[in-house]
């Protein structure tokens, strides 16, 4: 699908739609939304390698307040034990514990998670406060074994593979912006999800598109990662 | 670059924390003298030696407290606020004493 | 067939013979091998003369061969005073000298030697001091003669970046401490980062012998370096340089392009000693040179010295090196030997033996010209009679190599930088170091060890401690090494006073002993001020071969010791870095709305408001003027379109919400009804105003809290401080990029967004201003607020942001048969100022406090506390300094006054100018100004200071400007 697509509000775009026409994107539709399927060919490889793969527009939700935990355990989310680590739920919907009052919820590749749904309409229990994650943060996807590496060209915490376990989280700044980076690897890509300020996505974008080029890295869409995860 | 304890996050870098400035708790905002208040509000004591302060981990918006020794500029170590504030502060239009605050 | 310009192989050990490479010196063709640096190749076309100095023209050359002093530094095509003893020679390079008037050879500039005796130190502060604006007539003179290499001002700007590294332990230099640090560091499990600036691993094991046939240095090297090269734990960076040491070992380490911020758990500084050169008459010209650099020039670049040298040594390394500059087939006339009693270890004794003159207890008192100018002819060697001081007689012999080898000085740079002190030793005549900060440690040379034996023991016990501390070893950490080196390699007074003077202390700033001497006698007793004074210490190579001699010499003059006087303090960085390393990918930080993109295809003329891209106004940049006028006129005639996504909104929830607001907000909001909008006014706790918005409450426990685009973060972060200490039930979320948001404002405006809404009875009655909804937009859902904001019938649409730029879509389509426009934020700051309406941070200060804005109808008196309550009280009781007042100019010739023009009363300023505006509306300008509360009274008038001093009348009148019974805006 490769038509223009009008910023209607019942097809959901991210605010790199424009970028990724000019990359020459493939767009999938998931739901209310769109993403980028596919720039060109191959991409898995480009994704072992070092890929960045816009995931702006898939679900996601937050929740804080001191009745967050009990709340959610209640709703039956697996939650981690401690602050900054993150847990994977049996539809690999990921669950990211950002403080011990405060949960950030992200989809699967498919672009649909039950649990999201479900949450997200759910009678929330008393001081437990809904936030709007997926409108306040944008979701990147950085993969491949040069990950790390461009990672320590616009940030200061060492992410590298043996030092940042998988579903570990950092709050912290990226290329001087405030980002949350849950380490997810996909099958057994290294990769590591970035959400941060939705108005700072170009920005970030191509800071980070910059940083990759040292080390061939290139934009690559949502199959890609998804043949990651089967392979 | 000083490192920084974050009680949520761990060591940092300091640029990625904002100084909230010194802890002292706070005057009764009515029982205080006029000099009391002028004093809480615009006097620095600087002292040299331990000092708590206030930071804000900016990525996470969390408030901690550090003791500093200003001398050597050696944190000792950083905490929850829940360790100074434990309870609900009230203030009634005559007197707030004993509650902590800053 | 062999090169007779080099010396057979082995030597040469950096230099590949099968590469040769041409380039070019002074427009003349070289020819080197890849690995040559500029001047090793020069070196080896007997080009020895490499640039003139600073102040006196000198001709200089090859002093360290380490990249460690200013006589190497040349001109490449876009890098002034790059290090020619560093630079690597690439094909078709391009170098020039510097520093001279006509030729390299036959400098003009020179004859200013001549004049040294009238140019004493702080000549230029003296002479030009009076009369005034002597200097700056002279300056641009000096300025030419004196300087360094010319900035390429075509500079195209390259790629430089910065990466952050991480290690357990970092070891900065790789000679023989270094490696052996790094293994034994790596062999407990720790990752190791290892710099070093040179070339090649190994430090001084690649060219000074520690025995007689030179073999324990060459296997050592070679066992250590493999070792190193197969340790996976260990990282080696060679031609990185280490510039710097900050808090918590946080070092930033320089190679090529690129700047690595390095943090290490531990750091271990093996960063060896640095070579001193011997203090004489004529000892800056080209042929005396240290001994270490002659090592260097035979042994990495395969380079003869010369054809016949002298040896100056006060300890046993001149004797070694005299073997390497024998196998080299240089002739070694003599070894003049400054010590009365050495104590020779087993090298010097054997060198003793060769049957080469030595001279114990004398001195080279002074260099001498070959019948060019331009090199060593000869050397006057005389007896030392007391200390400093020769013999009136002496022997004069020809040479074309001074080698000096009178000692060292640890490189204590990175070391003080940590907090290091630096003391003298009286007996070893010898800096050394102590007190490193915790995590730290020095070992090898720079601890003042000299033995391979100690420097082994020494760096493999600083790497057990590191190790111990990171918890990866828990060894027994041997005792203190102690060198068994039966003297120091420091001569203690290698200096000689000339009447004719040309003693160079400090080649950069070509200062002789007397110049420190008398910044002394001018009452410049201290170390730092004799540095400030005489510039001793202040060129590009920063004191490396002239602190020692400095403070000697200091301490000598004010009778004080030497370690009392000490030395300057070193700040990073160490050595010269490019600017670029600093600037080389920083990062500009840009938030864009989800409308963005339609601003620019409408032709937006976008501003950045902090990282805020926004649109200044739609249409030709040329035609700014009548843009924002007509987009004006829209707003009060048909209806604007403006993006209010910047807007600051944060989400208070939660039982304890409304008596958060009533602490927080200047307000009273307790009682405010769901489903209305209320005026906040923010002051801290010195009564300052800091922020205002609109607080939308949205349910009995939910208050939707918009605040300035630039002030935000702030109210934010001073909200959630305030409750880490009130602890109130609530939850406070900064909702900021959530929400894209438009204003639609103006007569029409209600006409235009009805069309788009079927969930909202938008009439006048059933949604009156200041009242907030929620509902859906063109389908989009949205929170609405009825809010005068520009002075119109207006609202206020917030949306998920993504949909943002649908629901701008929407409404420009909606509003085409009213004729609705986007407006940009100078239309919005001239509407809003037509209303009265202030921008804190414009129009407010860091003293301002309600009373002085007429604002204390936005303050509770009612309530028990609020932030700013207690000083506002205290405020109250004392007068009003000044009043921010409306005011109009009547006079339609006078000059449009500006924010910041001052408000004067005859010829004393009383007040200023915080915004003025030409009013469309009212067509005359219209302004805020702070002006005496005795003038502030609508009908008062006052002055105004205007562009080029020209005085202007404003008369004071009531806000709003426009549409005083605000009747447009509750339409």
């Amino acid at each position: 699908m490769s038509v223009v697509i009008s910023p209607t509000q019942t097809l959901r775009r991210s605010q790199l739609y424009r970028r990724h026409r000019q990359l020459g994107a493939d767009f999938a539709q998931f739901g209310d939304s769109i993403a980028v399927d596919h720039y060109g060919d191959d991409e898995v490889s480009q994704a072992r390698v070092l890929g960045l793969a816009d995931l702006s527009t898939l679900p996601r939700i937050g929740f804080k307040g001191l009745g967050t935990p009990v709340w959610a355990d209640s709703c039956g989310v697996k939650q981690p034990a401690q602050p900054n680590w993150a847990t994977l739920q049996g539809d690999n919907t990921l669950v990211a514990r950002l403080s011990s009052n405060e949960l950030l919820l992200a989809s699967n590749l498919t672009g649909s998670s039950k649990l999201i749904e479900t949450l997200a309409t759910a009678t929330r229990a008393h001081r437990v406060y809904a936030l709007p994650r997926g409108d306040s943060h944008s979701w990147l996807s950085l993969c491949g074994e040069q990950a790390a590496n461009t990672l320590a060209k616009v940030c200061a915490i060492d992410f590298r593979a043996q030092y940042f376990t998988n579903l570990q989280i950092a709050q912290t700044s990226l290329a001087k912006i405030n980002a949350v980076i849950v380490r997810t690897d996909i099958g057994d890509n290294l990769n590591y999800a970035i959400f941060s300020d939705s108005c700072s996505l170009e920005y970030l974008w191509d800071s980070l598109l910059d940083a990759m080029s040292e080390y061939r890295g290139r934009a690559i869409g949502l199959q890609a990662l998804r043949d990651c995860a089967t392979l | 670059m000083k490192v920084l304890i974050c009680p949520l996050n761990g060591p940092r870098n300091i640029s990625e924390f904002i100084y909230g400035g010194e802890y002292h708790p706070n005057p009764d905002h009515i029982e205080a003298s006029s000099r009391e208040w002028a004093e809480y509000v615009f006097f620095h004591r600087n002292v040299a030696g331990i000092v708590t302060e206030w930071w804000c981990h900016s990525a996470s918006s969390y408030w901690f407290l550090a003791e500093r020794n200003t001398l050597t500029d050696e944190i000792l170590r950083t905490f929850n606020t829940d360790e100074i504030f434990n309870c609900r502060v009230e203030f009634s239009s005559r007197s707030n004493s004993e509650v902590p605050s800053g | 067939m062999a090169d007779k310009t080099r010396l057979p192989q082995p030597l040469g050990m950096l230099i590949d013979r099968k590469q040769p490479i041409t380039f070019s010196f002074e427009n003349k063709t070289y020819s080197g091998y890849a690995g040559d640096t500029v001047a090793s190749a020069l070196a080896a076309s007997n080009q020895w003369l490499l640039s003139r100095s600073f102040k006196y023209h000198r001709p200089r050359g090859v002093l360290t061969m380490a990249g460690q002093d200013a006589n190497s530094m040349v001109q490449l095509h876009s890098d002034p005073n790059a290090l020619a003893d560093r630079v690597e020679i690439t094909p078709d390079l391009e170098v020039m000298a510097q520093n001279y008037t006509g030729s390299l050879s036959r400098d003009r500039g020179a004859r200013l030697g001549l004049l040294a005796k009238f140019l004493p130190v702080a000549f230029y502060y003296k002479a030009f001091f009076k009369p005034r604006g002597m200097w700056e007539k002279w300056a641009p003179l000096i300025r030419k003669k004196a300087g360094l290499g010319q900035i390429n001002q075509n500079y195209q700007p390259e790629y430089f970046d910065k990466q952050y590294q991480f290690y357990d332990v970092a070891v900065i230099g790789a000679g023989p401490a270094g490696l052996c640090a790094a293994l034994a560091a790596a062999d407990a499990g720790a990752a190791v980062l290892l710099v070093d600036e040179n070339a090649q691993l190994g430090g001084s094991l690649n060219y000074a012998r520690s025995d007689l046939e030179g073999t324990q240095s060459r296997q050592m090297r070679e066992a250590l370096v493999a070792r190193v090269e197969a340790n996976v734990n260990i990282v080696a960076m060679t031609d990185a340089t280490c510039n710097g040491w900050f808090a918590d070992n946080w070092l930033p380490v320089i190679r090529a392009k690129r700047l690595y911020k390095v943090r290490a758990k531990q750091t271990i500084m093996c960063v060896g000693a640095i070579e001193q050169p011997a203090v004489f008459h004529n000892n800056d010209l080209p042929g005396v040179l240290l001994s270490s650099a002659a090592l260097r020039l035979i042994n990495l670049y395969a380079v003869r010295p010369g054809q016949s040298a002298v040896v100056l040594t006060g300890n046993n390394d001149g004797y070694t090196a005299v073997l390497d500059l024998v196998d080299a087939g240089v002739d070694v006339k003599l070894i003049v030997d400054l010590r009365d009693a050495p104590a020779y270890d087993a090298i010097a004794e054997h060198v003793c033996g060769l049957g080469i003159p030595v001279k114990i207890g004398h001195a080279v008192y002074a260099a001498q010209p070959d019948a060019t100018g331009l090199h060593l002819g000869s050397v006057d060697v005389r007896e030392i009679v007391s200390r400093g001081h020769c013999a009136t007689r002496g022997e004069i012999i020809a040479c074309d190599t001074l080698c000096m080898s009178v000692g060292y000085t640890p490189t204590y740079q990175l070391i003080c930088q940590a907090g290091g002190q630096l003391s003298y030793d009286d007996d070893s005549a010898m800096f050394t170091l102590n007190q490193c900060p915790d995590n730290y440690y020095i070992a090898g040379s720079v601890n003042s060890l000299w033995t391979l034996e100690a420097v082994v023991a020494d760096a493999e016990r600083a790497a057990i401690i590191a190790t111990n501390a990171l918890g990866m070893s828990s060894r027994q950490i041997p005792d203190l090494i102690v060198d068994v080196q039966p003297q120091s390699p420091n001569f203690s007074w290698p200096i000689f006073a000339h009447p004719k003077g040309k003693e160079f202390v400090d080649f950069d700033e070509d200062l002789q002993i007397a110049d420190i001497i008398n910044a002394t006698r001018d009452g410049y007793e201290h170390i730092q001020l004799v540095k400030r004074y005489s510039t001793c210490g202040m060129g590009p190579s920063q004191g490396r071969h002239s602190a020692l001699t400095t403070a000697r010499l200091v301490a000598d003059a004010t009778q004080r010791t030497v370690a009392q006087t000490g030395v300057t303090t070193a700040r990073p960085p160490f050595s010269a870095e490019h600017l670029a390393h600093s600037a080389g990918r920083s990062f500009y930080p840009a938030r864009r709305s989800n409308m963005h993109h339609r601003h620019l295809e409408s032709g937006a003329q976008m501003l950045q408001a902090g990282a805020w891209y926004r649109p200044a106004f739609y249409g030709d940049a040329a035609a700014r003027t009548q843009c924002i006028n007509r987009e004006v006129d829209n707003v009060r005639n048909n209806v604007g379109l403006v993006d209010v996504s910047t807007l600051g909104g944060i989400e208070v929830r939660g039982a304890d919400a409304g008596e958060f607001l009533n602490r927080f907000y200047t307000f009273n909001f307790l009682k405010q009804p769901v489903g209305k909008a209320r005026y906040a006014l923010l002051t801290n706790e010195a009564g300052v105003i800091i922020d205002d918005g609109v607080a939308c409450r949205f349910g009995e426990h939910h208050y939707y809290v918009t605040a300035t685009t630039g002030g935000v973060d702030r109210v934010y972060q001073s909200m959630l401080k305030w409750n880490a200490q009130w602890r109130l039930d609530i939850d406070i979320t900064n909702v900021t990029s959530a929400y894209a948001g438009v204003n639609i404002a103006g007569p029409r405006a209600r006409e235009v967004l009805s069309k788009l809404v079927t969930d909202i009875d938008m009439s006048a009655v059933a949604f009156p201003y200041m009242c907030i909804r929620e509902g859906s937009v063109a389908g989009i859902p949205a929170r609405l607020i009825r809010v005068g904001f520009v002075g119109e019938l207006g609202f206020e649409v917030h949306v998920p942001q993504y949909a943002g730029e649908a629901l701008w879509d929407a409404l420009i389509e909606a509003g085409q048969g009213q004729s609705i426009k986007p407006f940009g934020i100078e239309a919005q700051r001239v509407l809003r100022l037509e209303k009265g309406h202030i921008i804190i941070g414009q129009d407010t200060d860091a003293m301002s406090n309600p009373a002085e804005l007429q604002m204390g109808w936005a303050v509770s008196k009612l309530k028990a506390f609020f932030v700013g309550s207690r000083t506002l009280k205290e405020l109250g009781k004392i007068p009003l300094k000044r009043c921010l007042v409306g005011f109009v100019v009547d006079d339609p010739n006078a000059p449009i006054p500006l924010e910041s023009h001052l408000v004067v009363d005859g010829d004393k300023m009383v007040g200023r100018v915080t915004s003025c505006n030409f009013s469309p509306t009212l067509k005359k300008p219209i302004g805020l100004a702070y002006v005496p509360p005795t003038h502030a009274d609508a009908g008062s008038s006052f002055t105004i200071k205007s562009s080029g001093g020209s005085l202007v009348v404003a008369q004071v009148v009531d806000l709003p400007f426009y549409d005083a019974g605000n009747l447009r805006q509750e339409l």
